[in-house]
């Protein structure tokens, strides 16, 4: 290995480092160093005639290391590289001391702070003396996306990144896109109707040319890195093709099975074929084989009997569907917590004891009752609505610790909506805090108060149950201090939101993390709210946390603008200080693997292996490992022995 | 009580029917009552094995220096390997299949149980027996059997055991295909951790003189390290000219070796090999005491182990060689991990 | 050794007076080298006596280099990190903690001074603690004199 040939340029910063640093010391001291073969100080490094001092002190000296020493690396430490890479060495042989902000500002005598950047500088030297000239690791990308789930959140992301340019493959679980913005009746807290604000993006993911639209579909399988994943997707048999679907609805007539309609919560039923509501898109009926008498032998076969346009095609085979795109949105969204475990409330049994969604599909004009407010056990108009809020949340004893943060705002949606079906009924709200910052939801909340006269009552709900034909509910109204029993029409419970089904699987299929509550895991709570641990994964919506639509439109786009900037162009730029392993030590243990937080090492023919794209240099394989056989590159144990030993020389 | 013939049976059973291709046991020694480590590869020597009082030898070790005597000449190892286990030895190999350094299948484990009465301690018996040579152990229930020219003296197991087997909570090996012997595991003659305990009501100051002078004694023979099933690593970090070159080594890696330490045995560097030593042994040493009985210096290196093992059981509830799939000590961690100590 | 006496023109110990404990403080580059600099560009005064070294993250604290500064003659060494839960690479600083346990418990095992060896969680925005950290160090190592028990004797 030849020595290396560092240049030392030691920056006065004006006076800032001046004033206390007895900077043409120490630039003298560096030339005394083995290393070193050119030692200079100047006034301003950072600026112009600085940074072309250094280019031409690389070239006239043939030097293949620069030490500055200046103010802080997060001010300059770009600026330098770059300025080192123009004059033809490698950026990362360029190292950063910092004798501004950890010496000449905090320390005042001008021995100690001149003896202190000697010891700084003399460790930057060392270090660098054994720097290996690295280049940013190009990793080529394929540059289109999956996006994992079709809701509101699915669907923003989709047309946010397919309007710059990408393709988007959007795969959606059932027959229909819109999730369960597509089941409420009106939002908060302008009271547009649901379906009004959410068709026309439905309609353009549909109509999207660089939007391919996968229903009825799961992700199987996941494979690759950032950049380059293979995911395999299994898209089921609908039965019908899309294309031939007149919409007539012959089929449901005469179909002969009678099940529970998913999208009406169960409030009404639906056949074996069926269209999951009259706008879905893609515009097609389904037959589902669950519920079908049999396709195999046919037993029934009336519905492919009276079809006219042919579209029934019982021979259709389930496909699976590798597509390889280079990032990867998770927005599989929520479900409500099971009302099974409410024991309290009846635990799913008593009759007129509603969910929210439930209640939004009674208010609802396309849902069971054609938009009035009937009771589901008598179709009677209710006149008292009891609406309780925290079911199921904020009860860290027996269900969820967290607030699920939109409750507040829909059950006094709720509330108003009733009102406004039902003007001479009495709503009664039951609950512990009002949770209403977003824009005019306070106000929102006044109004349901004040003009919609619903009584809020701040207590907890103990018990329901149903006695003469009302389910009687006992609660409290700790402002007044007197228990209140109220024998109400029926009940709508505010269930606390969990992470859906869909976001458990799907998070185990792309082996990304989830918090402790089961909603997937970001990978820094503050600054990286739609980053999954994993590169090139990111979260939108309810799977990330319970949020309300504006806040999810919010992420999805925010997850698209991450994933447009990961492929903006065909290679990522990935830093090259990653870890390496000494083959000749690795014994195979796997302590680093376990160890690495991102799941970059993996064991190949007994020898540790480092997936360069997705390390990020932390080191904490080094630390762990008892053998020296893994170390970060430029921050080598060697190098920090070095560093220890010039800081304590004196 | 287990029988000799169970043991030699087995064994020879496995390599008749080439269930195995050797056996590493104990044979009767040439020295004395004390046994040596024997590896059998023909059935016909499996009468040779013995099991008494003196079978202390971590035979986990043997293990490792197969394997490396097979990877350094390029061989497959083909049947798996068997090997007689006591409770402590299972553990050891439960480590070094933790660390992947085996496979579960490569390994026979005929497990031996010593019945709680554990094994001896050559220094506790030579002063009980004052002068009178011992040419033969055995186990004899709660007491160890000595033939001397003067006849058989009966010892208490409890006064003659090592050290390590008074504290032991684990004399039955847990992991085995076969397993010979009581499972008397629950009894425990010291607490745990006795003698780290004692250890402890001296003030640092105490503390410090007590080490200096062991460490000072220190001469840095490696005798533990040689010993310690754990210490398989091709190249001892603190030892850096031992470096392993294997073909793959690059002229960069061969010019930058670390010198942590010098060779020189004087006290600093010495201190700071043992201390290496002890971190890396955190969560992995299985207390066999064989490192301290090996020190020809007679350092006390059990405490400086059994410190980091108490911290790894009561600070972070992890408990050496329990089990093969578990992560290990310092590559895992909870988020309940103590943290007070810091600022 | 004890505590310092009063200084005064009347300590005879003008060695005490005139010893500076050498400290090497191992900075995450995250949190703590930044928290460092904000104590820089807020202009707070602490003692001269450690010098950092910015490493990735506490989780790549191998146990060595504690023992190396020793070695070398560190009269203290200080690792800083991210608060749990706050690390840039996640997971780094439950290792490091971990680790660090471990090696401040043998090193008190052994008869080193407790106030040796410390770590700290500082944060990107706390430099006012980091300083205080520094001085709070400089001044419980004081009067503890130069480390000589693992200090390497070489010439």
């Amino acid at each position: 290995m030849t020595k290396k040939r560092t240049g030392v340029f030691v920056c006065h910063c004006g006076t800032n480092i001046a004033a206390t640093v007895d900077v043409s010391r120490l630039a003298k001291e560096m030339a005394g160093e083995e290393t070193v073969a050119f030692s200079r100080d100047y006034v301003y490094m950072c600026s112009d005639p600085g940074q072309n001092s250094v280019i031409e002190a690389i070239k006239e000296n043939n030097l293949d290391s620069v030490v500055v020493t200046c103010c802080s690396p997060n001010l300059h430490e770009k600026t330098f590289r770059d300025n080192a890479a123009r004059a033809g060495i490698s950026g990362f042989t360029c190292e950063i001391a910092n004798i501004r902000e950890q010496c000449s500002w905090v320390h005042k005598n001008r021995d100690e702070a001149t003896a202190k950047a000697i010891k700084i500088s003399r460790s930057a030297v060392r270090r660098v003396a054994r720097n290996q000239s690295l280049e940013p690791i190009a990793v080529p990308v394929t540059r289109r996306v999956m996006v994992i789930g079709g809701g509101i959140a699915g669907i923003q992301a989709s047309l946010d990144i397919a309007n710059a340019g990408l393709e988007v493959v959007l795969v959606e679980k059932l027959a229909t896109i819109g999730g369960h913005m597509l089941q409420l009746s009106e939002t908060f807290p302008t009271l547009d109707c649901s379906q009004c604000i959410l068709s026309p993006k439905m309609v353009e993911v549909s109509r999207h040319p660089k939007i391919t639209l996968m229903t009825y579909s799961e992700v199987q399988e996941v494979s690759g890195a950032v950049g380059n994943f293979r995911v395999k997707i299994l898209q089921k048999p609908t039965y019908v093709d899309p294309e031939a679907c007149k919409l007539c609805d012959e089929c449901t007539v005469v179909c002969p099975v009678v099940v529970p309609n998913e999208h009406d919560l169960g409030l009404t039923s639906r056949r074996a074929i069926h269209i999951p509501f009259a706008q879905a898109i893609p515009a097609s009926y389904t037959l589902d084989e669950d519920s079908c008498l049999g396709l195999n032998p046919i037993r029934c076969g009336k519905c492919k009997d009276v079809c006219e346009a042919g579209a029934i095609n019982y021979d259709m085979l389930p496909k699976t569907v590798v597509e390889d795109v280079g990032a990867i949105v998770v927005a599989t969204g929520f479900d409500l917590y099971p009302q099974e475990k409410i024991l309290e409330y009846g635990a799913g049994n008593v009759e007129d004891v509603l969910d929210g969604l439930q209640f939004e599909r009674l208010c609802s004009a396309s849902g069971a009752t054609k938009g009035h407010v009937l009771r589901p056990s008598d179709q009677k108009e209710p006149k008292d609505v009891v609406f309780i809020q925290c079911v199921g949340s904020r009860d860290p004893a027996q269900h969820c610790a967290y607030c699920s943060k939109i409750c507040c705002m829909y059950t006094a949606k709720h509330a108003r909506l009733y009102k406004h079906h039902v003007p001479d009924g009495r709503a009664y709200v039951f609950y512990i805090d009002i949770r209403s910052g977003g824009k005019g939801y306070e106000e929102f909340v006044q109004r349901a108060m004040e003009e919609d006269e619903t009584v809020y009552l701040r207590g907890r709900v103990s018990k329901l149950y149903r006695k003469d034909g009302k389910v009687r509910v006992l609660g409290t109204d700790t402002l007044t201090g007197q228990n209140v029993e109220i024998d109400a029409d029926m009940v709508v419970l505010a269930l606390a939101m969990q992470p859906s089904k869909g976001t458990e699987e799907a998070a185990k299929v792309l082996k990304i993390g989830r918090d402790k509550d089961g909603f997937l895991a970001e990978a820094h709570p503050k600054l990286k709210p739609v980053e999954s641990v994993t590169g090139g994964i990111y979260l939108a919506g309810c799977a990330q946390g319970p949020k309300d639509i504006p806040e999810t439109v919010s992420q999805a786009s925010a997850a698209a603008a991450k994933v447009i900037g990961l492929l903006s162009s065909d290679t990522l730029n990935h830093a090259p200080t990653v870890a390496r392993v000494r083959r000749s030590h690795c014994t195979g243990c796997e302590m680093c693997v376990t160890a690495c937080p991102y799941k970059a090492i993996r064991l190949e023919n007994g020898k540790a292996v480092v997936n360069e794209v997705l390390c990020e240099g932390c080191g904490s394989c080094t630390a762990t490992c008892l053998r020296a056989a893994i170390e970060v590159k430029n921050v080598t144990q060697l190098q920090v022995f070095d560093m220890i030993e010039a800081c304590l020389t004196v | 009580m287990i029988n000799i013939q169970d043991i030699r049976d087995t064994a020879r059973d496995l390599l008749a029917k080439g269930e195995v291709r050797a056996v590493i046991g104990w044979r009767a020694g040439s020295r004395g009552m004390a046994v040596e480590p024997v590896v059998i590869t023909a059935p016909e020597q499996a009468d040779e094995l013995v099991w008494d009082p003196t079978c202390y030898h971590n035979l986990a070790l043997h293990l490792v220096e197969d394997r490396k005597f097979l990877a350094h000449a390029r061989k497959t190892a083909g049947a798996p390997i068997g090997i007689i286990a006591k409770g402590c030895d299972a553990r050891a190999i439960v480590v070094l299949m933790q660390e992947n350094y085996f496979k579960r299948e490569d390994v026979y484990i005929i497990g031996v149980s010593c019945e709680g009465s554990g094994v001896i301690a050559e220094w506790k018996v030579a002063r009980q027996l004052d002068g009178a040579v011992p040419t033969a152990a055995a186990f004899a229930g709660d007491e160890f059997a000595f033939a001397t020219a003067a006849g058989e003296k009966r010892l208490p197991a409890r006064e003659v055991m090592a050290d390590r087997c008074l504290e032991c909570r684990n004399p039955f090996p847990k992991e085995h295909n076969v397993a010979l012997g009581e499972d008397k595991t629950g009894r425990a003659l010291d607490a745990p951790f006795a003698a780290l305990a004692r250890f402890e009501t001296r003030s640092e100051g105490e503390r410090w003189e007590f080490w200096q002078r062991q460490f000072e004694r220190c001469i840095r023979c490696f005798a533990c390290r040689s010993v310690c099933p754990m210490c398989y690593c091709e190249e001892c970090v603190v030892d850096s000219i031992n470096i392993a070159v294997a073909p793959e080594t690059t002229a960069e890696e061969k010019a930058n070796r670390i010198r942590w330490i010098e060779r020189s045995a004087v006290k600093s560097e010495n201190i700071t090999y043992h201390m290496t030593r002890a971190i890396h042994l955190a969560g992995r040493c299985v207390d066999c005491g064989e490192c301290e009985r090996v020190c020809p210096v007679n350092i006390p290196l059990r405490l400086l182990n059994n410190k980091m093992e108490r911290e790894a059981r009561e600070r972070f509830g992890y408990e050496p060689g329990a089990s093969i799939g578990g992560p290990s000590l310092v590559a895992s961690f909870r988020d309940d991990d103590p943290g007070a100590f810091i600022r | 050794m004890n505590a310092a006496k009063p200084m005064s023109a009347a300590n005879p110990m003008s060695e005490q007076q005139a010893y500076e404990p050498k400290i090497v403080a191992f900075l995450c580059k995250w949190c703590s080298s930044a928290g460092s600099d904000l104590a820089g560009v807020s202009r707070i005064q602490y003692p001269a006596n450690a010098t950092p070294i910015t490493v990735p993250c506490s989780g790549s604290m191998s146990p060595m280099y504690i023992l190396s500064a020793f070695n070398k003659g560190a009269d203290g060494v200080l690792v800083s990190g991210c608060h749990i839960g706050d690390c840039h690479y996640m997971e780094g600083n439950f290792l490091a903690r971990r680790k660090i346990h471990l090696v401040k418990e043998l090193l008190q095992f052994i008869g080193v001074e407790e106030n040796r060896f410390r770590m700290s969680w500082v944060s990107a925005a706390e430099g006012a603690k980091y300083a205080q950290v520094v001085k709070d160090f400089v001044e419980d190592l004081r009067p503890l004199g130069p480390q000589e028990k693992l200090k390497a004797q070489r010439t």
